[in-house]
């Protein structure tokens, strides 16, 4: 650990001590019967969420490493560990209450949907934002309002482990046999990558993988993130190829004009992608793919350059 | 039509054909090989021999007891997995077959079977009278099976068999789980697609409802020709 490190987690200690008691400011006010009473018409969503004492988040449960069920039933992923931040910077939750799911679940309630759920539910006002790793485009962006992003989604190569290739570069010119999942454009997106690859497509992300474990695929093309969680979870049985393409863009959603719920979060997501929380998105980065991120460089902001 | 836009269909409308001509396809194949299994199977189910009975009986209850989409998933993903890791690769690439391959061989499989069940009914609705004729004139007992109970079986179980082609053409459709490009793989590649997930599933539900009737009514056509000869 470098000493700027140390200076963030320092300062993200300080803050939390002064967090604990506003934070217990909050939980007193959350008591009070107004809190459950109907929002005012024009009180901007982070007000209301704040008075409510509650942040109501639209997520999955079938996406790991992004929003899925552990062993007990419990939904965990990278998608939840976001949405357990933005409750953490609502109402000031500590570690120690973000560790304990009693805790932190009287703060922050999901609202599991499917992805097709996810523009009406928001427009419906049933979840204050989106944390499904939603993929920003434009037509979407006409409907709902887009946060900064939190991830850029790729295409990338898995491989076995054991597979004499390492990416696309040297997988291409043999004409490899390579699954996917069905998408619009599967193929044009395979062989965006790999050019001469012939594509198998299934109807499932898993049925995609089964074809690359029994050996009918040289290759499997997924999400950069997907191949990095199994990866972790079987290094034995795969590698991540090592270059990536077809990227896109993962953002939370929230309802169209309120500039200030969309401000506070973009605000705080700011602030965990290269700042003062940064430590958190590293901790769940590491945790859910595997991977350490270097801190962001000190000095000029890493954002405009 | 119905304000929805069949032109994108229209363009595509190869695709859906030529799923629907491999359905077929794999389902006949299946139908052929279901046949020739069926038929051992339920000569073996009423021997008098235990080590003949046993067997069958087993083989008849462990498939029909067990999803069609499973021998799928266990043929196209087990049986590589097991296949490279333990035979010899000249082996094992004999063994590993592609996707409409391994479809054949889940519904001949699958179909039977239930055809093993149809041939037994058949078999035991075989009046004795015609089994001690044989007997009397002297045939062996494969004699009596391929000269006397099969001819009269064969038109008992007719319509049953025509039954059983048409679900396992319908059953063609879960193919698209192991990326064969029949009818309902092209069905739903075009969804994901187009979005005109009501006009492209309308298609197919008519592609399959004309096909299977067009089917059910040649076999009738071909039960009477048959009745006309007994």
């Amino acid at each position: 650990m470098d000493n700027s490190t140390k200076a963030f987690t320092n300062r993200r200690n300080l803050l939390q001590g002064g967090a604990a008691l506003s934070g217990a400011a909050v939980i007193a006010a959350g008591l009070s019967p107004r809190a459950a009473m109907a929002q005012e018409a024009g009180q901007s969503r982070l007000q209301q969420v704040i008075d409510r004492g509650k942040l109501i988040v639209g997520t999955g449960a079938t996406n790991p490493p992004w929003h899925y069920e552990d062993a007990d039933g419990q939904l965990i992923g990278m998608d939840i560990d976001m949405a357990k931040f933005l409750a953490r910077g609502l109402f000031q939750l500590t570690d120690e209450q973000l560790a304990n799911r009693e805790e932190w679940s009287q703060r922050l309630e999901f609202v599991v949907e499917a992805s097709d759920a996810r523009i009406p539910n928001l427009v419906a006002d049933k979840i204050d934002i989106v944390c499904q790793f939603m993929t920003v485009n434009p037509l979407r962006a006409q409907q709902v309002e887009f946060t900064i992003p939190y991830y850029r989604e790729a295409a990338t190569l898995l491989l076995p482990a054991d597979s004499p290739y390492t990416g696309t570069a040297d997988i291409t010119g043999h004409g490899a046999s390579i699954s996917a999942l069905e998408n619009p454009d599967t193929v044009v997106m395979v062989q965006t990558g790999v050019p001469d690859a012939e594509v198998t497509s299934f109807d499932s992300p898993a049925n995609a993988v089964l074809a690359l474990d029994s050996g009918r695929a040289e290759a499997a093309v997924s999400d950069l993130s997907t191949a990095q969680y199994l990866t972790k979870q079987s290094p034995e049985k795969y590698k991540v190829g090592i270059d990536s393409w077809w990227p896109q863009t993962y953002a939370f959603a929230v309802k169209p004009d309120d500039q200030r719920w969309l401000n506070w979060v973009n605000t705080a997501l700011h602030e965990l992608l290269v700042g003062v929380d940064y430590a958190y998105y590293q901790d769940a980065f590491l945790q859910h793919f595997g991977v350490e991120l270097p801190p962001p460089a000190a000095g000029f902001p890493v954002e405009y350059k | 039509m119905f304000g929805l836009n069949w032109d994108s269909l229209w363009r595509h409308r190869e695709e859906f054909l030529s799923g629907l001509a491999l359905g077929l396809k794999l389902a006949l194949i299946g139908l052929a090989l279901a046949c020739v299994i069926g038929l051992l199977v339920a000569f073996a189910r009423t021997s008098r021999h235990q080590w003949l009975r046993i067997p069958a009986a087993s083989y008849v209850e462990f498939i029909r007891n067990i999803p069609l989409l499973l021998i799928l998933f266990f043929l196209y993903f087990g049986v590589p997995m097991w296949a490279f890791s333990v035979l010899p690769r000249g082996l094992a690439d004999i063994l590993v077959l592609d996707g409409e391959n391994t479809t054949i061989v889940a519904l001949a499989i699958y179909g039977g079977a239930y055809l093993a069940e149809v041939f037994r009914a058949g078999i035991l609705g075989v009046g004795r009278a015609f089994i001690e004729a044989g007997r009397s004139l002297g045939l062996s007992g494969l004699q009596i099976a391929r000269y006397v109970t099969l001819p009269i079986m064969v038109r008992t179980v007719l319509p049953s068999l025509g039954n059983t082609f048409i679900s396992l053409f319908k059953d063609t459709s879960l193919a698209m789980a192991i990326a064969v490009p029949e009818l309902t793989f092209v069905t739903r590649k075009f969804v994901t697609d187009t979005f005109q997930f009501i006009q492209a599933w309308t298609v197919a539900g008519v592609l399959y409802l004309v096909t299977t009737y067009a089917l059910a009514a040649l076999l009738r056509f071909l039960e009477r020709r048959i009745r006309w000869t007994v």
